[in-house]
């Protein structure tokens, strides 16, 4: 009886013990009978998701010595802990994807690899200038681009029309056409209210088209304590402050929806917009027109766009290297079809460009090829500390009564310490 | 005999500990190693990719000049003395007055009351942000029902706070009241019989038998609902982000900041100590207050 008793105990104990020793096992990507074997992770859903798919199912056929394995997951996470905590680990993917707020956080901790090495001939010139200078770093090529996503001004035209309001073209305009389109059943305008790199990103244009940045051109000065600076921030706020921009949104600010369901008359949103409204709001009569200029301002937008990266701890950088290259920096098909059919964006190549030209031609890409491509200035990559230095000044002029001026000297002081670290 | 006595001792003592063990041994993983380990991750700069650079110190003297930190503790305590005394009275309150119910409406109250506990965080979080919605929102349409105006509520610097208060409230009422229901119910009913014969009943039965007698699970409630209220992280993540403005930033949030945003795991370990350290300062404060030596 009792050598059943402890055998039993034993077994119990061991088979709980198990999972434990699987678990240590299933580490970093392995290589059996001389095939190497990628770890790919994907943030992306729906048809985007499934081109990246394709994309690695292509691969791995015409590949036998490779095989990539790819794992998505939501982008909250993989915007925030996902990465660094698998880096961390040692457990980080080979390929990832990196966006241009997350870059410099990358690039500062040596994760990135030089691409430099692996570009086929004639490929590195083939890239839109403003393009490569995103993703280069002291001299190293650490990502590849693959996509160009700009900022336009979308609109309800029958709510405009029973507003009478006309399409505003200057930032006076805005904010007038915002007021009159506030009513009890739908919002003026829709802009993003949480503090994150997409917030940024779309109160940039209104600093840039004043002729004012947030550092100087040799990175090493912040010019944030400016008029410019503290207009745009006090006109950004202003809609909040009124009340013609929601301070909370129950779609996110990316998603057209806010403007296809009709809870809003406007909303600055992206390229990537045209295929939702395509297919989804057909229904709705959806006008699109450059951001407003202030008086004496140009024209500006914001080109955002996500790049993919090789981990440059990977046990295979070259065989992740050369995937991404074949991805996008070769054959023009895979970046045409990616900018052209999966979603909207401008390619990042010349050639890319000029082979979708019949495609920036149809519906309202053809008011974001005419009137916004020439004004588009890439995101910037500034280091963490600064994003959040700039989303706070945001906050405040959205909801506290700081004034724009004083906001943007406390900020400027911020900027300059991150960038004397 | 003497000898036998001893033997069966030590053969009791050392099931105990057998029986304590496997929880121990989990503890020791899980929580008390990571703690060393948060305690030297501290004293080092470390961005989670690069190696650890030693810097002793350093990390604790930038968090005294840190006004973000502090305001995030600030906004923590603020928290925390609304919540913890909300939460306490309305539990006790709940758990006296669904004890009066009859057995069947108890079970129906019980398990009403339990309900949001059984929600995930991130779905209760997402429901009350429709209900908190300041255009469309269920609350401002009831509020304009009854005249009055629409509320921002997480939209304003000045509600935010209040507002998820509300919605980890709503989370843990059921809990913490069941916590107290169970201990109401141990009371023997003759206490009762007796005051009622002496004419004590309603209020002066609940301050005079009641509550003294709920004094360790009292204690216990305020203790736990303390230290949770120093760790609540999810609901506010997904409802505002820290804002408006840093309005619901608590100290929390500042330290996944740090290290997942700058990936400064140094400073946000060192922050996650000295936080550590404050509700432990604040439990064994609390404890030290409420249990008397009688």
């Amino acid at each position: 009886m009792k050598v059943w008793k402890t055998l039993t105990v034993f077994l119990l104990a061991l088979i709980l013990a198990l999972p434990l020793a699987a678990c240590s096992s299933s580490k970093s990507s392995g290589d059996s009978k001389g095939i190497v074997t990628l770890k790919f992770w994907d943030f992306h859903t729906d048809a985007e998701k499934k081109f990246f798919q394709d994309l690695v199912k292509e691969y791995n056929a015409s590949h036998p010595n490779v095989k990539i394995e790819m794992a998505s997951f939501n982008q909250s996470d993989y915007t925030t802990t996902k990465l660094p905590v698998a880096f961390a680990n040692n457990e980080g993917p080979d390929i990832f994807m990196v966006s241009p707020g997350g870059f410099t956080k990358f690039a500062q901790s040596g994760i990135l690899a030089d691409l430099n090495p692996y570009f086929k001939d004639g490929v590195k010139e083939d890239f839109l200038p403003s393009a490569l200078d995103a993703v280069t770093y002291n001299g190293k090529v650490l990502a590849l681009p693959f996509e160009m996503e700009l900022l336009g001004l979308y609109y309800n035209k029958q709510m405009l029309k029973d507003a009478n309001v006309e399409v505003p073209k200057t930032w006076e305009e805005l904010q007038e056409a915002a007021k009159k389109l506030t009513t009890d059943q739908h919002a003026g305008i829709v802009l993003p209210t949480d503090k994150e790199p997409y917030l940024n990103f779309l109160w940039y244009p209104f600093l840039w088209q004043q002729g004012g940045d947030v550092i100087s051109k040799d990175g090493k000065k912040a010019t944030f304590d400016t008029p410019e600076v503290a207009k745009a921030l006090d006109f950004w706020g202003s809609f909040f402050q009124k009340g013609y921009a929601p301070s909370k949104l129950q779609i996110g600010p990316t998603d057209i929806g806010n403007l296809g369901t009709g809870k809003t008359a406007m909303q600055i949103c992206g390229t990537w917009a045209i295929p939702v409204l395509e297919n989804k709001y057909k229904n709705v009569d959806v006008g699109l027109a450059p951001l407003p200029i202030p008086d004496g301002g140009k024209p500006a937008t914001d080109a955002g766009g996500w790049k993919l990266a090789v981990n440059a701890k990977s046990k295979h950088v070259k065989e992740a290297a050369d995937f991404v290259m074949w991805a996008f920096g070769s054959d023009k098909s895979r970046p045409l079809k990616w900018a052209t059919e999966v979603k909207f964006a401008y390619p990042a190549r010349k050639s890319v460009v000029e082979e979708g030209k019949s495609v920036y031609d149809k519906g309202l890409r053809k008011i974001f090829t005419e009137e916004i491509y020439d004004t588009a200035i890439p995101e910037p990559r500034y280091n963490p500390e600064i994003v959040d230095a700039i989303g706070e000044s945001l906050q405040k002029v959205m909801f506290s009564d700081a004034k724009g001026s004083q906001v943007a000297k406390e900020t400027n002081e911020k900027i300059q310490a991150a960038l004397n670290k | 005999m003497f000898k036998k006595k001893n033997r069966l001792k030590r053969k009791e003592a050392l099931t105990a500990y057998g029986f304590v063990l496997p929880n121990f041994i989990g503890l020791t993983i899980f929580v008390f190693v990571p703690m060393v380990y948060a305690f030297y991750v501290s004293l080092h700069q470390w961005n989670a990719l690069s190696p650890k650079v030693f810097v002793g110190f350093d990390n604790y003297v930038q968090m005294a000049k840190d006004k973000e930190w502090w305001h995030s503790v600030y906004n923590t305590f603020i928290f925390t003395i609304i919540y913890v005394p909300l939460l306490f009275g309305l539990s006790l309150f709940f758990a006296v007055l669904i004890h009066q119910l009859k057995s069947r409406y108890e079970s129906l109250a019980r398990t009403l009351f339990l309900l949001p506990f059984a929600i995930t965080s991130v779905i209760s979080a997402t429901i009350w942000m429709f209900l908190y919605d300041p255009r469309n929102g269920f609350i401002n349409q009831v509020l304009k029902f009854f005249g009055g105006h629409s509320q921002q509520f997480l939209g304003s610097t000045n509600q935010a706070l209040i507002s998820i208060i509300v919605v980890i409230i709503w989370i843990n009422l059921g809990y913490n009241m069941m916590i107290f229901l169970a201990s109401i119910k141990e009371i023997p009913t003759d206490y009762y019989e007796a005051a009622r014969i002496d004419g004590a009943t309603g209020w002066k039965a609940f301050r005079f038998i009641t509550f003294p007698l709920l004094r360790g699970t009292s204690i216990f409630i305020l203790v736990v609902t303390t230290i949770g209220s120093f760790q609540v992280f999810d609901q506010i993540m997904v409802m505002t982000k820290g804002g408006p403005a840093n309005a619901t930033e608590v100290s929390v949030l500042y330290i996944y900041k740090q290290a997942f945003e700058f990936l400064n795991m140094g400073y946000a370990s060192a922050l996650a100590v000295v936080l550590f350290i404050i509700i432990f300062v604040l439990s064994l404060t609390q404890l030290k207050l409420y249990t008397r030596k009688d």
